[in-house]
C-alpha cells in the first residue's frame, strides 16, 4: 500500500489511501474549488453517518489529525523553511506559508497571550466554506473542523503538542472566521500515539 | 448545505496535497460506510455528479469558453481548460470511434493517486477516483449533454495508464443535437 517516509513511523497504522511523499516534489497547483465541493461532500457524508454534529466535529478532527501527519512532510519539502525557533515563527509560518500554499489565503495573526503561548489566526475569507449555508439542524456543526485536527496533526509531528479550536466562524453569523491556536508542551518522544 | 457559486474574486491557486489527502480521507469513510466496491463506487459518482453540476457554474465564468460546436471541441475542453484549472493536470485526448462520439482522455498523471500504491486486496474493483466520472458527467449535463463517463484504464489496477471514456449520448429525439457533430 503506501509507504512513508522513515521516521519512526511503526507505532502508527498505514492508511492505504493516504499518500506519501512524492519523490517529485513540484508545483501541484490547482484551483480550489473542486476541493471546496469536495470538502462539502465529505462533511455532508460524515453528517448522514453520525446523528449528532458533536460526533462529526470530532470525526473532522480525527480524519484532519491524520491528514496532518502527512501534510507536514509536503510542507516541510516543500517549504524549505528552518526548524522555528519559538512558537511566533510556527504562527507566521502557518499563516503565511502554510495556508497560502494549501487554502491560497493568509490568515492575519493576532490576540497574542501574554506569555506567548496563545495565538489567533483570522480568515476574512474561508474558502471551504464558498458555497456552504449551515442548515437550521446542523447550528453546532462545526464545518471546517478539519483544518484544526490538521494543524494539531501536522504539529504533533514536528514536537508540539497544541490545543486548536475555532472560536468564531462565518457560517454561524460572526464575522470573521477566527481560530485559536495554543501551545501546551513541547513533545520529548518521536513515536506519537498516533489516532485510528 | 450548499448555495450556487456566485461571482467572486479570482481563485487562489492552491498546491493540491491537502485537497488529495482530504480526497483520500472522503474514500475511507465511504469505504466504512459501505461493505462493496460497487456501492462506494455508485456513491463516489453521485457525488461527483452533485459536485459537477455546479462546477459548471465556476467554469464557464472563469474560463469565459465559448459554445462548444462538436463533441470534439467539448472533449479537448474538458482536457486542456477543466482537467488543467481543477486538478492541474491535462490529459491528452483522443476520439475513440469512428461516430466521433466517444473520446478517451489518457492520464499520465493522476493526482488523486499521486502517492496512493495499489488497492488493498480486499478493494480490488474499487474505482478509486470515481467522484471524477460523476463531476464530468454533472457538468455536462448542465450544458445540454448527455454523457456516460466511465475509468477504462485504471493504473491502480495495474494498467499502464488511467484512461476516462466519455461517450456522449445523443438523444434520438432531439434533433438540436445535430448541430453538436
Amino acid at each position: 500500500m503506501s509507504r512513508q517516509a522513515g521516521r519512526g513511523t511503526e507505532s502508527k497504522k498505514m492508511y492505504w489511501y493516504l499518500p506519501f511523499i512524492s519523490p517529485s516534489a513540484s508545483m501541484h497547483l490547482m484551483n480550489s474549488e473542486l476541493f471546496t465541493l469536495t470538502y462539502g461532500a465529505l462533511v455532508t457524508q460524515l453528517c448522514k453517518d453520525y446523528e449528532n454534529d458533536e460526533d462529526v466535529n470530532k470525526q473532522l478532527d480525527k480524519m484532519g489529525y491524520n491528514i496532518g501527519v502527512r501534510l507536514i512532510e509536503d510542507f516541510l519539502a516543500r517549504s524549505n523553511v528552518g526548524r522555528c525557533h519559538d512558537f511566533r515563527e510556527t504562527a507566521d509560518v502557518i499563516a503565511k506559508i502554510a495556508f497560502k500554499m494549501y487554502l491560497g489565503i493568509t490568515p492575519s495573526i493576532t490576540n497574542w497571550s501574554p506569555g506567548g503561548d496563545e495565538f489567533s489566526l483570522i480568515l476574512e475569507n474561508n474558502p471551504l466554506v464558498d458555497f456552504v449555508e449551515l442548515p437550521d439542524n446542523h447550528s453546532t456543526l462545526i464545518y471546517s473542523n478539519l483544518l484544526c485536527g490538521v494543524l494539531r496533526g501536522a504539529l504533533e509531528m514536528v514536537q508540539m503538542a497544541v490545543d486548536v479550536k475555532f472560536v468564531q466562524d462565518t457560517l454561524k453569523g460572526d464575522s470573521v472566521t477566527e481560530i485559536r491556536m495554543k501551545f501546551i508542551r513541547r513533545i520529548e518522544d518521536n513515536l506519537p500515539a498516533g489516532e485510528e | 448545505m450548499s448555495r450556487p457559486p456566485g461571482r467572486k474574486q479570482d481563485s487562489q491557486k492552491i498546491s493540491r496535497e491537502l485537497f488529495v489527502l482530504t480526497y483520500g480521507a472522503l474514500v475511507a469513510q465511504l469505504c466504512k460506510d459501505y461493505e462493496k466496491d460497487e456501492d462506494v463506487n455508485t456513491c463516489l459518482d453521485r457525488m461527483g455528479y452533485a459536485i459537477g453540476i455546479r462546477l459548471i457554474d465556476d467554469f464557464l465564468a472563469r474560463s469565459s469558453v465559448k459554445r462548444c460546436r462538436s463533441y470534439s471541441e467539448t472533449a479537448d475542453m474538458i482536457a486542456q481548460v477543466a482537467f488543467k484549472m481543477y486538478l492541474g493536470v491535462t490529459p491528452s485526448v483522443s476520439c475513440s470511434s469512428a461516430a466521433g462520439n466517444e473520446f478517451s482522455l489518457i492520464l499520465d498523471k493522476n493526482p488523486l493517486v499521486d502517492f496512493v500504491e495499489e488497492l488493498p486486496a480486499e478493494r480490488a474493483s474499487l474505482c478509486y477516483c470515481n467522484l471524477l466520472c460523476g463531476v464530468i458527467r454533472g457538468a455536462l449535463e448542465m450544458v445540454h449533454l448527455a454523457a456516460e463517463v466511465t475509468f477504462l484504464q485504471d493504473r491502480l489496477k495495474g494498467d499502464a495508464v488511467t484512461e476516462i471514456g466519455i461517450t456522449f449520448l445523443r438523444k434520438a429525439e432531439d434533433r438540436k443535437h445535430r448541430r453538436n457533430k
